[in-house]
């Protein structure tokens, strides 16, 4: 801990006010995001807790048939904004760090071995690539919906969309961790750490993730980061698509898509802030990511 | 050499082969067409009928098979919706997406290397971070809330674009342009901001970091030292030397602007290929949706092929790595 | 195709003058052969361009078109058409019987979709060039009414162009090119993206309208459609998103034009034994009349009216809506909301602590999310836990054919607007034989209903006839067949000046609009 204090990335952290500000936007989201349950007014998950005559509540003016009066109005379902936005992004950043996550171990693990062994497993890992990279990412996670719609148990549907879009975002991400971790490994595996390794008879599996990983954990990280923010925003556009989180249950993105249809008709808030809450959770882990992107980089210091 | 471009190209045709597959293995996942072909009087006969008389009851492999061989002739067979070829009605609607990304990478490169130059000359300028910040934004929110949020302001409040649609077009040999006319000009605006945003605000900060990189090269310390002018120095030094890893990114994200554009089309309701396709899923018209995803599979394989091609000519040393 | 961009040039090189009329619908007609497909955005747009023997008027009523007259043959035999002298199509040539009878053999072969209008008749006679018999097997009192979107076509123009089936696979002449009678033609047609019509100069009628060019184009997304509408860009839309018709009637450039449609929405049940998709101890959970019973008493219509319908719509009590022919006004009284009676019930049908899978569309009908999610937490405060499953309707119909359902979400409007039609479709045993019950996914099935449905086909006393349709209301309300919700509202926008009518049948006829 103390290393990391004395560190020169600590100081640049602390020395950067855009740095400072950010982390500490996202630390608080996520917090709110976690801890949404004690925070939150109500549980906007819970149909039967909803009483319909409350929707469209503008914020902070009693509603005009039950006089209930809301921080932040309500949704179409007389949903408290407040609430369903705390819930909602529970479920954004759960889809985002997991879908990141996945993209990250499978991508990890492509590229190392691709980079380690090279010949034909390379050429099969990188040409999968080219194939993900065919396929927008949009279009991956629309026909993995369609299929796990097809295959999942109709008891299990509805935590089902969640797993699918993990996976759908993640399947869609891996390839940019691959590359840059099939290219740091072709550098590393030629230095003379990696040869006496393999010398002493470590086996690839060990000289993998004991001396090549390390090496590569800066970049992944970096793009981790950036990945982030891109699946929470993925996830929005893929609710939009009409594949995300279902209505009962919403994400960000899917409050976002909601409220976009009462965009003309006055009932700003719905719309208003969720979009606000979406764009200050991708602005502050764009932020963080940029600015670890130049703290790693020590040429750039 | 010759070797090593016959491997990748027979590659890439595999590659094809099997995104082909995998799509055509996913449609029976999307819906039922039939369904949207009759109307509400149908029976369940009329059902089983269509659904025999256009294969749908066949495995999807048969039907891979048939739509490759017809393929290979150039027949994408006809739209189920419009009942028409599908290859004539891409060709259509082509002209709509190809001048939307024109406009909106012109839009992305022009502004993006013109603000990645100045955030980088000014690198501890207050515009500069500003500019950094702000860009972020464009990111920070999903593009269809954006497209939104610019007909709202631009078109509904302030009424200087058009909300939707290509506005008047000429058609030139069977190539429909808006180019020409004032409300052609003006409908591609909104759109191309829309789709534009995200890879200026990724080309700028690329040129940036490029060019704060070249910057700390000696060749630029002892051209300062030589007492050369900034100007000179920024640009024809500093920016020329920037402008490869830049050049590649552009050529890779062309692609996906055009696979980006379905979401912008949606929104705007530009009739590209994009809006064709969401249109297509949304029927189930199946030869569309793969005619479709065959041309991008087609294009992204070609880029990603002109690319390696191109890194082997000039780096020999990673022919023998595929 | 070249043709096809041609003529899309030449039309947009034009000027925009003031009677040039542009409007924007959400879904574009899937084709431009009348016989193709019977869908509502097909016959509607069709309406203006093709005619049939008889049409509707303003009000909705049956008057003559193509046919002058008409009167019943003997004691329920059949039908006499006396048709109209002097009618061209808008390739100049002259309709007469010849065209009527190939019309006839066009719309019921099994290449169309209409066929099942032609069910009831067994023979279309000729007798002289402006007079045709078309006989029926029974007693056919709605006959005239039931055709009112078959429309005629032009046999030498359809054998000429090689089109003289419909042709959903491939496609044919006929997709793309139309050749009607109608008040107006095809000018130009660029499916999905802008259909041009100019007034047909040689249509027999008097003129009501006053435009010249007239543009349609889709446009899918709501807020896209009403954007246009507020920057000018179109003239009219249809549908206007609900919640945002007070804003457009507070706004001086546009105006709202509101009624009821002749869709009624309602929900459906799984009533098939041991069918139901969850395949453990709750399948039949729905054959017990009560455990729908308890459905309806947890559903607060009114509050659904009032929120996510702004008021808009009106509660239904069957499965037609009042403006149709054969409503039951015995039968006007809605399923009451009581939420305590509701939550006895359904613990006395062993409702509770059973997950019910309720389906529904998200983009078929009006607000159909927001509708099932508020359903959805209905029935959860009256203990009962629904898990709700929203898909686009490609997915929908596979879905229900499937029978992966224990309660669904469902519109109907009559083709025939007779409350006969939703009896055929919806309440009867499903047989595919004699074309029954296709619509019936839950398998509803009550052999009185069954037995009254030919009664009330070739009824001709009308007294006698609206006490059978009384008595099958009733019975499907005591049963709980169906839980009718609302009447769906109707909603279009326009720019200030422009005068449209609205039917009930949303379908946007052009001949009445006058633009200032």
């Amino acid at each position: 801990m103390r290393r990391f204090l004395n560190s020169d990335i600590f100081y640049a952290f602390r020395t950067s006010p855009v740095a400072m500000a950010s982390a500490f936007v996202t630390v608080l989201l996520v917090l709110a995001a976690v801890f949404a349950p004690l925070i939150a007014l109500t549980n906007p998950f819970d149909p039967a807790s909803l009483n319909l005559m409350n929707g469209f509540t503008p914020p902070m003016e009693p509603n005009a048939f039950t006089g209930e009066t809301f921080l932040l109005g309500t949704d179409d379902q007389g949903r408290d904004v407040y609430s369903t936005i705390l819930y909602g992004m529970r479920i954004s950043l759960f889809v985002g760090v997991a879908a990141v996550m996945f993209a990250m171990i499978l991508g990890i693990f492509l590229g190392l071995l691709s980079g380690y062994f090279g010949g034909w497993t390379e050429t099969i890992i990188m040409r999968a690539a080219d194939v993900q990279l065919t396929f927008p990412s949009i279009l991956v996670a629309m026909l993995i919906f369609g299929i796990a719609k097809g295959v999942t148990p109709v008891e299990y549907r509805d935590q089902m969309a969640i797993w699918v879009l993990i996976l759908a975002i993640g399947l869609s991400d891996w390839v940019q961790f691959a590359r840059v971790v099939r290219g740091a490994t072709l550098v590393e595996k030629s230095k003379d750490y990696v040869a006496a390794a393999r010398m002493i008879g470590r086996s690839p599996l060990t000289i993998m993730l004991r001396h090549i990983l390390p090496n590569v954990l800066s970049p992944v990280l970096v793009i981790a980061t950036i990945s982030l923010a891109l699946a929470i925003i993925a996830e929005a556009t893929l609710s939009f698509l009409g594949v995300g989180a279902p209505p009962t249950q919403p994400s960000l993105g899917t409050l976002i898509r909601i409220g976009q249809g009462y965009l003309f008709s006055g009932e700003w808030w719905i719309l208003f802030f969720p979009a606000c809450t979406l764009l200050a959770l991708a602005l502050a882990v764009n932020l963080l990511g940029d600015w670890l992107r130049d703290a790693l980089n020590p040429r750039l210091r | 050499m010759f070797s090593f471009i016959a491997k990748r190209v027979g590659q890439s045709v595999l590659v094809l082969l099997i995104t082909g597959l995998v799509a055509f293995s996913m449609f029976t996942f999307v819906g039922d067409p039939i369904d949207n072909m009759l109307g509400q009087e149908r029976t369940m006969e009329d059902v089983e009928r269509l659904r025999q008389q256009l294969g749908l009851d066949k495995p999807f492999v048969v039907q891979y098979v048939r739509f490759l061989e017809q393929a290979v002739q150039g027949n994408f067979g006809i739209s189920y919706r419009q009942g028409r070829p599908v290859a004539e009605i891409l060709l259509e609607r082509a002209p709509a997406t190809l001048e939307l990304a024109a406009v909106s990478s012109i839009f992305a490169i022009v502004l993006g290397i013109g603000l990645g130059v100045f955030t980088a000359i000014r690198r501890d300028g207050v515009a500069a971070h500003v500019i950094m910040s702000a860009s972020l934004i464009g990111v920070s929110l999903p593009t269809f809330l954006i497209g939104i949020l610019l007909i709202y302001v631009f078109s509904v409040e302030l009424g200087w674009f058009p909300s939707f649609g290509r506005g008047e077009t000429v058609d030139i040999g069977g190539w429909s342009t808006g180019f020409l006319t004032v409300t052609g000009l003006k409908a591609l605006v909104l759109p191309s901001i829309t789709l534009g945003l995200y890879q200026m605000t990724l080309i700028m900060r690329l040129v940036r970091s490029e060019m704060l990189e070249v910057m700390r090269q000696d060749y630029i310390r002892f051209a300062k030292a030589r007492g050369l002018s900034n100007r000179v120095i920024n640009f024809r030094h500093a920016l020329k030397n920037t402008m490869v890893p830049v050049i590649t990114v552009i050529g890779l994200q062309l692609g996906s602007i055009i696979a980006f554009a379905i979401i912008t089309e949606t929104v705007f309701q530009w009739p590209g290929v994009g809006l064709l396709f969401i249109n297509a899923i949304q029927f189930v018209d199946i030869p569309v949706m793969a005619a479709y995803l065959m041309l991008i599979s087609v294009m992204f394989v070609a880029i990603n092929l002109l690319v390696d091609i191109l890194y082997a000519f000039i780096d020999p040393r990673l022919r023998g790595a595929a | 195709m070249l043709r096809l961009s041609t003529a899309l040039a030449l039309v947009l090189a034009l000027p925009a003058s003031a009677e040039n009329f542009k409007f924007a619908v959400t879904t574009d007609p899937q084709t431009m052969d009348p016989h193709a497909v019977n869908s509502a955005p097909v016959l509607g747009f069709l309406n203006n361009v093709y005619e049939g023997l008889v049409r509707r008027g303003k009000d909705m009523t049956i008057e003559p078109s193509l046919a002058v007259s008409w009167e019943p043959i003997g004691e329920g035999a059949g039908w006499r058409f006396n048709l109209r002298e002097d009618v061209t199509f808008q390739d100049g040539s002259a309709f007469n019987a010849d065209d009527v009878l190939f019309s006839y053999e066009r719309a019921a072969s099994e290449e169309a979709d209409t066929s099942s209008w032609f069910a009831p008749v067994s023979d279309v006679i000729k007798v002289d060039d402006y007079t045709v018999d078309i006989m029926t097997t029974a007693p056919n009192p709605i006959f005239p009414d039931s055709i009112a979107n078959w429309m005629m076509m032009d046999s030498d123009w359809a054998a000429a162009n090689d089109a003289n089936r419909p042709d959903k696979e491939q496609g044919n002449y006929a997709t793309l090119n139309a050749n009607g009678t109608g008040p107006f033609q095809i000018v130009s047609r660029a499916p999905d993206l802008k259909t041009v019509l100019s007034p047909h100069d040689g249509w027999w009628g008097e003129v009501e309208h006053n435009l010249t060019n007239i543009e349609m184009t889709p446009i899918q997304n709501s807020a896209t459609a009403l954007a246009a509408l507020l920057s000018g860009d179109v003239d009219f839309i249809n549908p206007v998103p609900i919640q945002d018709v007070v804003r457009l009637q507070g706004n001086p450039d546009v105006q709202v034009i509101q009624g009821i449609e002749a869709r009624v929405i309602m929900l459906g049940f799984d009533q098939q034994a041991g069918a139901a998709e969850s395949g453990q101890g709750g399948a039949d959970m729905f054959l017990d009349p009560n455990a729908r019973a308890a459905v309806a008493k947890a559903i607060n219509a009114p509050a659904i009216l009032q929120t996510i319908m702004r008021g808009n719509a009106e509660v239904a009590s069957q499965l037609v809506s009042p403006a149709m022919r054969g409503y039951s006004t015995a039968n006007a009284a809605a399923y009451a909301y009581d939420a305590e009676a509701a939550r006895t019930l359904a613990q006395e049908a062993g409702l509770d602590g059973q997950n019910i899978s309720f389906k529904c569309p998200n983009d078929r009908y009006l607000n159909d999310e927001a509708v099932c999610q508020a359903i959805t937490s209905m029935l959860a405060q009256a203990g009962m836990d629904v898990t709700l499953d929203t898909m686009p309707v490609s997915n929908y119909w596979p879905e229900l054919r499937a029978d992966n359902f224990d309660m669904y979400l469902l519109g109907w409007s009559p083709g025939t607007l007779d409350a006969e039609h939703p009896i055929r479709f919806l309440a009867s045993t499903p047989n595919a034989e004699k074309r029954l019950g296709s619509w019936n996914f839950g398998g509803y099935s009550n052999s009185r209903v069954d037995a009254l449905l030919p009664m009330i086909q070739s009824e001709i006393d009308d007294s006698k006839r609206q006490a059978m349709l009384d008595e099958v209301a009733q019975t499907l309300q005591d049963e709980v067949a169906y839980v009718p919700l609302y009447v769906q509202p109707l909603v279009w926008g326009a720019r200030s000046g422009v005068d449209v009518t609205q039917r009930p049948d949303n379908f946007f006829i052009l001949r009445w609009v006058t633009v200032e």
